[in-house]
């Protein structure tokens, strides 16, 4: 990053108090804040004129679901990164936020350092896991092999095919949710940092791309019923 | 023994006391009608008058929950049974043979429904056999008719019981319910209060502060811990029971380990519910405690858990970063007679048929994985 060429940055969060300080706090380690926003449907249409390369996102928005949010953005804005940064502990909502294609999640309380680092690494393209989330996405996956009859599709061979973790994701992604640092990781199991980063990657891609078929499955199958 | 109060209840006593008015009013039909046949007509009279006048005070008195008790269904009974015994002398032996009815017929069922309303099938029999008792006791011969009228009042009593226990027992869940769900409102609406204000404020406070020097700094950290307790305790406000397949009851893993998320101590697991046998769940939650205390005293309290299901068994990890376990120190304190806290923890978890694993290198942490079976 240069004073030429900063990260641009968008804040949306429906705490005046919180965005302003978030939004001073970017500003000061060298980020361009393109806009701030405390509703859903208004950071979607702003964040198409204002281009931010990372939103800051509130999961808890007045108007619509972080679900919502984030599918919009990424409509009008394909190579958006959303980090999300909530002070709730609802689980589901995050989960279902990482599916919908966000990047990176923070807990509200993470040190400033931390989260300007974090927020450094979403826009590299970098999944900014907390062990939270890796606890989530490791239970996801989990949840999906453990077979149909949760989803709202019909069950058996009409399935798409569930998205797998390998065993080293899979090991990889426990010790991300034990709190070890990707060094660490990197460490222990005699791997590169980089490759630590790219196991890590695929784990949320997998998940994505699961969700955009079923969500593309059931558009199809309430268009047919409608 | 059903509530006094109940609302299921209320219907039941209503119908008994249109019951009894309206069997009262087929006895004073066939008393008009055989009048002239009685060997008493006055005492017949007189009974007549007390049997309007008792099905009034019956009426009055069932209505009333607190006097639902045990003087007026014996006050009830022992009336009816009264009037049944003096049947035979106020109506005449030579009527009575001559096919003139009894004065109770169906209105001296009144107090076997009262009992059965109040108490259940049990009760219902027990006045039931007694009012059958003093009526076939007035009969000269007891033929095919009289035993169909005692099996009848027998067959009210165990069903009408059986269905007052049956209103009891639903009006019970239905008020658990109602409680429950109330209770379940009510924290969704604390929760998202809580979110929309504290949480915010105190998040806020800590991020600013936390760079702080001296007492500043230190009100920052506390802050940090408060939305760190707070976050647990609303994100616990699912239902923490739920049903296993085999009917018995399950307790969520996450909401019993979910109160010792802290600032320091992280807790990562599923989205989903973890369901887990209560006892299991809760030798789980004590030995993970006994782990995290024990990282508080020797590891400097830092400390992260997983909870993962992997259908067939549930695992938790207690992952720290201190100084480790020397090798040969449990060994040590087994041989010194110190059971230790491991033992505790190895204890618990076998209890409930699950294993332990305790990984531990000098200046690496400690990770103690608990499974069990599901």
């Amino acid at each position: 990053m240069t004073a030429a060429n900063p990260i641009r940055v968008m804040v949306v969060d429906d705490h005046p108090m919180w965005r302003e300080g978030v939004a001073r706090d970017l500003t000061e380690a060298g980020f361009l804040v393109v806009a701030t926003s405390g509703e859903g449907r208004q950071a979607i249409r702003v964040a198409a004129a204002a281009r931010p390369d990372v939103v800051v996102l509130d999961l808890q928005l007045p108007d619509i679901s972080g679900v919502e949010v984030i599918l919009g953005l990424r409509a009008a804005l394909p190579a958006v990164r959303v980090l999300m940064l909530s002070a709730s502990g609802e689980q589901q909502s995050v989960l279902d936020a990482v599916k919908a294609g966000a990047t990176g999640y923070l807990v509200k309380s993470t040190a400033p350092a931390e989260f300007l680092e974090a927020v450094h690494r979403t826009a590299a393209g970098d999944a900014v896991f907390t062990p939270g989330l890796a606890g989530l996405v490791l239970g996801e996956y989990r949840r999906l092999a453990a077979g149909p009859g949760r989803g709202s599709g019909p069950a058996g061979a009409a399935e798409p095919a569930t998205p797998q973790l390998t065993e080293r994701e899979t090991e990889v992604l426990r010790l991300v949710a034990k709190g070890m640092s990707y060094k660490q990781i990197a460490q222990r199991l005699g791997l590169s940092h980089r490759t630590v980063q790219n196991h890590v990657q695929n784990t949320l891609g997998k998940l994505q791309l699961h969700n955009r078929v079923e969500l593309t499955r059931y558009a199809i199958e309430r268009g047919l019923d409608d | 023994m059903p509530s006094p109060s109940g609302g299921f209840e209320v219907p039941l006593w209503r119908a008994l006391a249109v019951f009894r008015l309206a069997s009262l009013a087929y006895v004073c039909a066939l008393a008009v009608r055989d009048a002239d046949r009685y060997a008493h007509p006055y005492a017949v009279g007189a009974l007549i008058l007390l049997m309007i006048a008792w099905t009034g005070a019956t009426a009055i008195g069932y209505a009333r929950p607190t006097w639902r008790r045990w003087p007026l269904l014996l006050a009830d009974l022992g009336v009816v049974m009264a009037i049944v015994l003096a049947t035979p002398w106020v109506v005449g032996r030579t009527a009575l043979t001559h096919g003139v009815p009894t004065l109770g017929v169906a209105w001296m069922a009144g107090p076997v429904l009262a009992w059965a309303v109040s108490g259940g099938r049990r009760r219902g029999t027990v006045a039931a056999l007694l009012v059958a008792g003093a009526d076939l006791a007035t009969r000269e011969r007891i033929g095919q008719s009289s035993f169909t009228g005692v099996i009848l009042m027998l067959l009210a009593g165990v069903v009408v019981g059986h269905v007052a226990r049956l209103a009891a027992s639903a009006e019970e869940r239905l008020q658990r319910a109602v409680e429950l769900e109330a209770a379940t409102r009510e924290r969704e609406r604390l929760a998202r209060d809580i979110h929309d204000s504290v949480l915010q404020v105190l998040a806020l406070v800590q991020r600013r502060g936390a760079d702080l020097p001296g007492e500043a700094g230190e009100l920052a950290r506390l802050a940090g811990e408060q939305e760190v307790a707070l976050r647990a305790l609303i994100a616990g406000a699912g239902p923490a029971a739920a049903s296993l397949p085999d009917g018995g009851e399950a307790v969520d893993l996450r909401t019993l380990l979910g109160r010792y998320a802290s600032a320091a101590v992280a807790l990562s697991a599923p989205a989903t519910p973890v369901p887990l046998p209560r006892r299991v769940a809760g030798e789980l939650a004590a030995a993970t405690g006994a782990a995290l205390d024990n990282v508080g005293r020797h590891a400097g309290g830092r400390a992260w858990v997983l909870i993962e299901d992997e259908g067939a068994t549930v695992t938790v990890s207690i992952r720290d970063e201190g100084p480790g376990i020397p090798d040969g120190r449990l060994d040590e304190a087994a041989a010194q007679g110190r059971l230790g806290v491991t033992q505790s923890i190895r204890g618990r978890v076998a209890d409930v048929g699950g294993t332990v694993r305790i990984m531990s290198a000098p200046e690496a942490g400690t990770e103690i994985e608990l499974s069990v079976p599901r």
